[in-house]
């Protein structure tokens, strides 16, 4: 577990999405967290003192952990810059798609051997004409 | 554990765990690049709320529960995230730029 800076965790992040690409998946957390023991936790509650809400963040492809820790201040800044990473590197997922659309990815066809001038014929031509 | 299918429902489930069990709450984003698919957790260790999808259009409102989650986080669980709602009502004024489609 390693302990980073916000911007250094973002470009180890990066590094992590960009070595996950062929297989591997990369897991970010996030969890409130004040840092502190039980001990200090307790006396703390006890004299009233507030705490600082802290948000850890965490990151793993299965083989190496980051974190980061974010305060109120860094946050805002950081997010930006997440979902920046998020975006540059999520483009796996599919483009809007109709629910009710079937897989376009079986339905492509290897080009027929007849000549293509009748404009665009469509696809979906019964395939009587085979033989 | 339960899988929800719709996103609202989701988003209002988690914020209730948070807003329930601030200290044991923790979301995660798991992503698959080679598969395409994202799930994103929401778990008190008691309770646990998913959401699978396979639609770039879920990253966008993804990015809107990452703003709540980092919101309630670091202003704690009384936070006002009523701007940023997450829901689907928050992704309108996007439309109106008029960039066309981008297919």
């Amino acid at each position: 577990m390693v302990l980073l800076q916000p911007d250094p965790f973002l470009s180890e992040l990066t590094g992590m999405y960009e070595r996950n690409t062929e297989k591997g998946s990369v897991w970010v957390t996030m969890k409130r967290s004040p840092m502190k023991c039980r001990e200090k936790l307790n006396k703390m509650a006890l004299e009233g003192e507030s705490l600082e809400l802290l948000c850890l963040v965490r990151a793993t492809d299965g083989k190496r952990n980051i974190t980061t820790l974010l305060s109120p201040k860094e946050y805002l800044k950081f997010q930006a810059s997440y979902a920046t990473v998020l975006k540059a590197h999520m483009h796996a997922l599919k483009k809007r798609e109709r629910k009710d659309r079937k897989k376009p990815a079986e339905v492509e066809k290897i080009p027929e051997k007849e000549p293509k001038k009748q404009k665009k014929s469509p696809s979906k031509k019964p395939s009587g004409s085979k033989s | 554990m339960v899988y929800f299918e719709s996103w609202d429902e989701f988003v209002t489930k988690s914020v209730e765990l948070f807003r329930t069990h601030p200290d044991t709450t923790r979301y995660v984003v798991k992503y698959r690049h080679s598969e395409g698919k994202l799930v994103l957790k929401v778990t008190d260790n008691h309770e646990c709320f998913k959401f699978k999808t396979d639609q770039a259009q879920d990253a966008k409102k993804m990015e809107k529960l990452n703003t709540i989650f980092f919101t309630l986080m670091t202003h704690g669980p009384d936070a006002d995230i009523s701007d940023v709602s997450g829901k689907e009502q928050a992704e309108q004024p996007q439309s109106k730029k008029g960039r066309g489609r981008r297919q």
